[in-house]
């Protein structure tokens, strides 16, 4: 029971990180629709940092410069050029697998046996970790996770209560306003992809150079998709999101510890896989109020 | 370049701006936006306490030459000067920095935000200490004598509130020169006076104030100066001591608008009724009703009014009669029989004609043409179509007599809706509804952001149509067209009619009461 949910903590990690990402920039109107390309290169970005460096810090800052190369490409198209968002992002994460793909072969060309490099570490917290139950649950994780642990009250504290916040949730609601008021909408977004660009990027990381040691072409598996629901889910707001990361990350273990205690079950086995994804669509439809930004997914014109 | 000299001869207000130095001074701005010019050579000066007012018809130029004051748009050609140094505005933070606030025609608010967040909005840095801040605002808004609730969210504030908020926002930023966008657009009669007061104490302190208008009342009432616009150039500029409204009208329209004839009002009780309403509501979820209880009758050949301010549940009852929303309670009979839960297209079929309040989302198709366009709300009717087929010649025979019956400005039926201007645009949905609505015709605020010659157009048709003893439902909020065109006026305030009254029965000021929700009954604070 512990260990599923040690399992599930860990699991969450990447989820939290990206739906904060996609938090901060849907508040300012922009959807990262581009989200699974950004955690895919970030995770071959962080295997191929580490393999090649053999450091694990190497490894990490190159998810992120991967990631923020990605978003910096999304937000030129989509902020600066105004394009489609969604379409702009579905094109990225298409470039994203193949970029990936193409290096990878150039790179190491076709091995026999998996590429292997060393995972985090696991950091147990000195005296918080010997808790019961909850010691191992939450304090004996590796880096990123506690760095998720940060990042929550970080985002609840930026965007309810400074003036960085305030300007991004106005520029999601009534980017007019923002631009009468002397700020610039368009540099507000740019940069706040960026940053949810490096914030993507690690998290992507975190299937590599956390959890597997190893890359696939198929790692992600659709989990970008699953934080940018998540940021759905959560209502924008970074306590929902952290609700809805926890509430997948334990389906996504249960379904994985019911897969390896039984090999025979009534249940189908595709059913349980898919039991994370189903329940993130039922607590969709089920949620009662919604605080969509006004003008997600709206590009900013001004005439001139 | 000398600074005009220039002696206020008002005595109401003591500010003396004599050959001061302008505060604003542009000359020879211009102002291209692709094909078209919005501004050409415009030269004007703002002087230290005055209040000087922009009047000009839609699409003069006003916004556009005070939005490149403000930084929202570049100029073209011309210079800037502020305080006698030349400026480079770029951005509106540019602008603030000179002590410039603009406040838009549509107002440049976070409807999901408290006042106090809209007005620090860009000018705080780092932690917000929130209340120390709405402190802050509170004492501020009590200099003024402004009551406004800071932490409640915007969206929940009547207009009247919002403007405030936003005059706020410039006051927060200590500006001196404040421009306005037709601010009494969204106001009742007694909210304008109080914005009068404002501007009245603002300027008094050696501010300045521009005040873009096309109300010629308005502009005799609160500006020292006028300058007039026409077609994107200053036609004039003149003091109001020495003009009145009859001259400045001249100005601004460039020839006389003759008033539509209207005879005395007829008694219509014992005239058919067309359309009854009886005690129709809609709540929507998580709201109080946004139209309760609503009855009237409007009968054979009368215009029947609807007088208020804009989102007291005009639009919802609208959407109501014509179909496209449900009443929650309530009976809506036309000619007698029940069409409460009857469809879109049985009510069209049926022979009511609407014109929706936004051209642009509820009654035509930008990209399409104007033929596309007429056929739109029956295309299914076998006039128009066979097997399957448009009949396109019948259809462009049928657009091209209409654009010349209404005196649309367009080159045929072909032309796309999107190269009309909005008077013209209006026309065709005019020309569409007419013929549609056999027996009653719903205006939404038919005449909004047009120009004159536009409305003065669609006024003679509201009163054509009349003659054909069809019965007309005018909603709008502008009062005098109300008095011109109807028969009878009932005011809408949060959803409630505050009573039907004949035209003439009730003054302007009584109807703006009303319209701010004020009844007979109750004590009327001054």
């Amino acid at each position: 029971m512990v260990n599923l949910l040690t399992r599930a903590i860990m699991m969450s990690t990447p989820l939290l990180l990206g739906a904060l990402a996609e938090v901060y920039t849907e508040r300012t109107g922009m959807m990262i629709c581009a989200i699974e390309g950004i955690f895919l290169i970030g995770a071959w970005g962080g295997f191929v940092g580490t393999y090649l460096t053999g450091s694990l810090i190497i490894g990490l800052l190159a998810a992120i410069l991967c990631g923020m190369v990605m978003a910096a490409l999304y937000g030129i198209v989509t902020v600066y050029m105004k394009q489609q968002q969604v379409v702009t992002g579905t094109a990225l994460n298409i470039l994203a697998a193949g970029i990936c793909a193409f290096f990878q072969r150039v790179l190491f060309g076709v091995p026999t046996t998996p590429l292997q490099i060393a995972t985090l570490p696991k950091i147990a917290i000195p005296l918080l970790s010997k808790i019961p139950v909850l010691g191992p649950i939450f304090f004996q994780q590796n880096i990123l996770t506690y760095l998720a642990y940060v990042l929550i009250p970080v985002a609840i504290f930026v965007l309810y209560k400074t003036s960085l916040g305030l300007t991004l949730r106005s520029t999601g609601e009534n980017p007019e306003a923002v631009d009468v008021a002397g700020l610039n909408v368009n540099r507000i977004r740019f940069l706040t992809v960026l940053v949810a660009g490096a914030i993507g990027g690690l998290a992507g990381s975190f299937y590599t150079v956390g959890y597997l040691g190893m890359f696939t072409s198929g790692i992600i598996g659709g989990r970008g998709w699953i934080a940018f629901a998540i940021c759905f889910l959560g209502n924008w707001n970074p306590k929902g999101v952290v609700f809805g990361t926890l509430a997948f990350g334990l389906a996504d273990a249960v379904a994985i510890y019911i897969q390896a205690v039984s090999g025979h079950t009534i249940f189908p086995n595709e059913l349980i896989i898919a039991l994370p994804y189903i329940l993130t669509i039922v607590l969709t439809i089920a949620r009662s109020n919604l605080s969509v930004p006004a003008k997600l997914g709206v590009p900013y014109a001004k005439e001139n | 370049m000398a600074a005009p000299v220039e002696k206020n001869k008002n005595s109401a207000n003591t500010v003396e701006i004599a050959s001061s130095q302008p505060v604003v001074e542009l000359s020879h701005v211009s102002k291209y936006f692709a094909k078209v010019v919005a501004n050409k050579d415009v030269s004007l000066t703002v002087h230290a306490g005055e209040v000087v007012a922009l009047l000009g018809e839609n699409g003069a130029g006003k916004s556009t030459i005070m939005k490149i004051l403000y930084g929202l748009y570049g100029k073209d050609e011309g210079t800037i000067r502020i305080r006698g140094e030349e400026r480079q505005i770029k951005s509106p933070a540019d602008a603030m920095q000179l002590g410039i606030a603009m406040i838009q025609q549509h107002f440049s608010l976070v409807p999901t935000h408290t006042a106090t967040e809209n007005i620090i909005l860009g000018n705080v840095h780092g932690y917000i200490p929130i209340t120390e801040c709405n402190r802050r605002i509170r004492t501020l808004a009590e200099t003024y004598g402004f009551d406004i609730p800071v932490d409640r969210k915007v969206g929940e504030l009547a207009v009247g509130v919002q403007q405030k908020i936003e005059i706020l926002k410039a006051l927060y930023i200590n500006a001196s020169i404040l421009i306005m966008d037709e601010p009494t657009a969204v106001l009742t009669p007694q909210e304008s006076e109080v914005l009068m007061q404002f501007i009245h104490d603002f300027t008094k302190q050696g501010n300045s104030v521009v005040f873009i208008t096309h109300k010629l009342k308005e502009v005799m009432e609160v500006a020292d100066r006028i300058v007039v616009m026409r077609n994107g150039v200053v036609v004039d500029t003149v003091r109001r001591t020495e003009t009145n409204e009859q001259q400045l009208a001249r100005l601004m329209i460039g020839q006389e608008i003759v008033p539509s004839e209207r005879d005395e009002a007829l008694d219509f009780e014992q005239a058919v009724s067309v359309l009854e309403l009886d005690n129709v509501s809609l709540a929507l979820k998580g709201t109080s009703a946004c139209v309760d209880s609503v009855s009237f009758a409007v009968h054979e050949g009368e215009i029947f009014g609807i007088a208020g301010v804009s989102g007291n549940g005009q639009d919802e009852l609208c959407d109501i009669l014509c179909g496209s929303r449900q009443p929650t309670c309530g009976e809506i009979r036309f000619l007698g029989r029940d069409i409460t839960k009857d469809s879109i297209r049985s009510r069209i079929e049926a022979g009511i004609g609407y014109v929706p309040v936004d051209r642009y989302r509820d009654a035509m198709v930008m990209d399409m043409t104007l033929a596309e366009n007429m056929l739109l709300k029956s295309s299914f009717s076998p006039v128009w179509q066979s097997r399957g087929f448009i009949r396109q010649k019948a259809l462009n025979r049928y657009t091209a007599e209409k654009i010349v019956e209404h005196r649309v400005k367009a080159t045929g039926p072909n032309d796309t809706a999107r190269s009309l201007s909005g008077g013209n645009q209006q026309k065709v949905v005019l020309a569409r509804e007419v013929d549609l609505g056999k027996q009653l015709l719903i205006f939404n605020q038919p005449t909004r952001g047009l120009d004159m010659g536009a409305v003065d157009r669609i006024h003679k048709v509201i009163l054509e149509e009349k003659e054909r003893k069809k019965a007309v439902l005018l909603v709008s909020t502008e009062l005098t067209e109300l008095f011109e065109l109807c028969d009878r006026i009932a005011v809408m305030y949060r959803g409630r009619l505050m009573g039907v009254f004949h035209n003439g029965e009730k003054t302007t000021a009584e109807i703006g009461l009303l319209m701010a929700g004020v009844s007979d009954q109750q004590e009327v604070r001054a």
